[in-house]
């Protein structure tokens, strides 16, 4: 097949994947949904239409502005999170500590928010590195022992995210709680520190979404375009090959994770600073797994990360609105988000078709070749009489 | 402190509580014991352990018993298994991607189910199966009989859950599995070289499927633990990583049966001893993160005496 014909191929295979999870959305909405007989498929449709339609289209046929920014705000952190994901699995390296990464930068960033007092502008610049540096060092530890030792990236990281959680939450229950709350929260961040917004309508759409886009380029570049990032995809593809053709194999391993978690606490860093007043995540906020997600929806290629992550905001802000109009709980963005990720992921999903075109491109290719072999028989044999 | 909490660790209560909380993480690292033999990494336990015990929990109340919901959730833990076999083998997708789809179902699409199913909101966005459940549908201890009189042994080794036996029961038998019947020989040549098994008429695809459904009926025991022993029915993300502890327990104790339990146990101490501090007036999030370190040093100290014999043979090998 041809390039144009493998794009083809990408193309309606990501539609048949969402086709089968809005298969199996309407199953699980129409089984949610709290209404008997024929009300129940009229209440399933228009939850349906809620879901795909009305993060664009307000009730009342307007486009929703709002809508719209709340789901180009929401890529901010995914965004992040999907690019570390891309950098890590193009060398094989599964490490899952996103999760974490997000939490930890999010945390150091508003600590240096609150805590520091610099002038506006170094200040914010200040929070965000160190939020940065801060969940690069955390990589380091799974990075390191897989390097020197060969200890299994995931399960290392997968433990770094919940003793990072349990250790903010211990820090945030003692010594770091504004006491004057009823809600367990930190004091107020200073104003120097804000990342200032691009649109005032309460979407909270920063310049953090522009750091993003730029980051997608700036990435883009240095997998395709440096001898770093060559090292890493090569490592990926084979790294017997990588390693016996002078690449310093545990180097870029360590190099590919540590970048990673830059951009973890980056992005944690610009979600905490453009979104909220004060710190008060408890919890893993799931932004890793969702970056996960669209990295493997972008199949690794960073350029394709914005648009997945657009895919996933918008599916998961139809969710929000389909719970907050039609009852259905808001969760199911948590199995809509696998089942998309599966099919995308499915190396063989539609191969029988995938072969059916590779053979008819070739059969098509023959008969041209053969067309054109007849031709220069016909046209030798004219000039031979 | 310290002598409380040294006075209270000497107490048969105390080891009663490492194995009652080795039970799920045994149940998991066995699921990952078995895949491993088989050459593949099941990252998807924890995700299957979830939706087993919703399952089991789910099943147990609608059927009035305890059985019914226990056979559920392994039937379930079979079924999650058999999806991931049908991505990972058939569309092949990576395995460790078909690992976190099915987690991230047990951890939010297990919320959505247990709302959908029940009806039950808590707050404005949490729900559990908790108020369901009464200790009738929990699966019961039991008393054993002779032991029971023995003084410190039989507080120990008496009347835990049915599920904490089978789950040591279970060590043994995946040893006899694996090392004594001729599926286990199957299971372990295609783990080591699936094409000389293909060669000699071991069918690996289908090897493959076997590995996976015991590795989930494993996992779907261990899930049922959680919400039908270990707690009154299920709530949020109460496997709490030990699916992913598992994958380190089985590390450790070099993918045998008896060293993975070993290990496990390792484990289940560090947990009952994070409740003991905690107990004693440790903070509790300080004490929580005792478990996950400890997997982590776990990890480390296994891989490098595993480097340091690879080593030695490299070195006898090469002094021949």
């Amino acid at each position: 097949m041809n390039k144009k014909g493998r794009i083809k191929f990408a193309i309606l295979r990501g539609v048949m994947a969402l086709f089968v999870a809005l298969v199996v959305t309407t199953i699980l909405i129409f089984i949610s949904i709290d209404a008997g007989g024929r009300d129940r498929v009229a209440a399933t449709i228009d939850a349906l239409q809620t879901l795909l339609i009305r993060p664009f289209v307000s009730a009342s046929g307007k486009i929703a502005t709002k809508n719209i920014t709340d789901i180009l705000a929401a890529m901010i952190p995914t965004i992040f999170t999907a690019l570390a994901s891309c950098i890590m699995f193009s060398a094989n390296q599964f490490n899952l500590g996103t999760e974490g990464g997000i939490m930890l930068g999010a945390f150091t960033a508003a600590m240096c928010a609150i805590y520091l007092q610099l002038p506006a502008g170094v200040h914010l610049v200040v929070c965000l590195s160190m939020a940065a540096l801060s969940v690069a060092l955390m990589m380091v530890i799974p990075a390191v022992l897989k390097a020197k030792w060969g200890v299994s990236e995931m399960v290392c990281s997968l433990m770094l995210n919940y003793v990072i959680m349990y250790l903010i939450k211990y820090f945030m229950n003692t010594s770091l709680a504004d006491k004057s709350k009823g809600q367990l929260q930190s004091l107020t961040f200073l104003g120097t520190s804000k990342v200032p917004e691009l649109i005032s309508n309460g979407s909270k759409l920063t310049w953090g979404f522009v750091a993003a886009i730029v980051m997608v380029a700036a990435v883009a570049l240095f997998m395709y375009r440096t001898r770093w990032g060559y090292a890493i995809r090569m490592i990926g593809i084979n790294q017997d090959f990588a390693k016996y053709s002078g690449i310093k194999v545990a180097v870029v391993v360590v190099l590919c994770q540590v970048i990673g978690g830059l951009l973890a606490g980056l992005g944690g860093g610009f979600e905490m600073l453009g979104r909220y007043d004060y710190y008060s995540m408890l919890d893993l906020p799931g932004y890793g797994w969702t970056g996960i997600t669209i990295a493997v929806i972008a199949a690794k290629n960073p350029i394709g990360v914005p648009f997945a992550a657009f895919l996933m905001a918008y599916l998961t802000k139809g969710c929000s609105l389909m719970a907050t109009y039609s009852g259905v709980p808001s969760q199911l963005i948590s199995i809509i988000q696998p089942v998309v990720f599966l099919f995308f992921a499915a190396d063989q999903f539609l191969s029988h078709y995938r072969q059916r075109l590779v053979v008819k491109a070739a059969e098509e290719e023959l008969a041209e070749k053969g067309k054109a072999a007849v031709a220069a028989a016909a046209a030798q044999e004219g000039s031979v009489k | 402190m310290w002598g409380n909490l040294f006075m209270s660790m000497l107490t048969p209560d105390f080891v009663a509580s490492i194995i009652r909380i080795t039970s799920p993480i045994l149940f998991a690292t066995l699921s990952a014991v078995i895949i491993e033999k088989a050459g593949m990494s099941n990252i998807g336990i924890e995700g299957t352990m979830m939706i087993s015990a919703l399952t089991g929990s789910l099943i147990a109340y609608y059927a009035s018993s305890w059985v019914v919901g226990l056979v559920a959730a392994t039937v379930m833990g079979v079924v999650v298994s058999l999806v991931m076999g049908y991505f990972s083998f058939n569309l092949k997708t990576d395995m460790t991607l078909t690992g976190i789809a099915v987690n991230l179902i047990g951890s939010g699409g297990t919320l959505f189910l247990c709302k959908v199913i029940t009806g039950i909101t808590e707050g404005t966005s949490m729900s559990s199966t908790t108020s369901l459940i009464t200790t009738k549908l929990q699966v019961p201890t039991i008393e054993i009989p002779l032991i029971d009189a023995i003084p410190v042994l039989g507080d120990i080794v008496s009347g835990l859950s049915v599920l904490t036996y089978l789950a040591f029961l279970c060590v043994p038998l995946t040893w006899v599995l694996l090392y004594r019947t001729p599926l286990g020989l199957n299971l372990r040549s295609i783990g080591e070289n699936p094409d000389a098994a293909s060669s000699v008429g071991v069918s690996a695809i289908k090897m493959r499927y076997i590995a996976i459904c015991l590795s989930g009926l494993m996992a779907g025991l261990g899930g049922a633990f959680m919400s039908m022993s270990y707690s009154m029915g299920w709530s949020l993300d109460m496997v709490a990583g030990r699916g992913f502890i598992a994958l380190a327990a089985q590390a450790m104790g070099g993918g045998e049966p008896l060293g993975s339990m070993f290990a496990a146990l390792v484990f289940g101490f560090a947990q009952a001893l994070g409740i003991k501090f905690s107990a004693v007036g440790v903070d509790s999030n300080l004490a929580s993160p005792i478990p996950y370190i400890v997997t982590i040093i776990g990890l480390v100290v296994f891989a490098i005496r595993a480097k340091r014999k690879e080593s030695k043979r490299r070195l006898a090998v090469g002094s021949k």
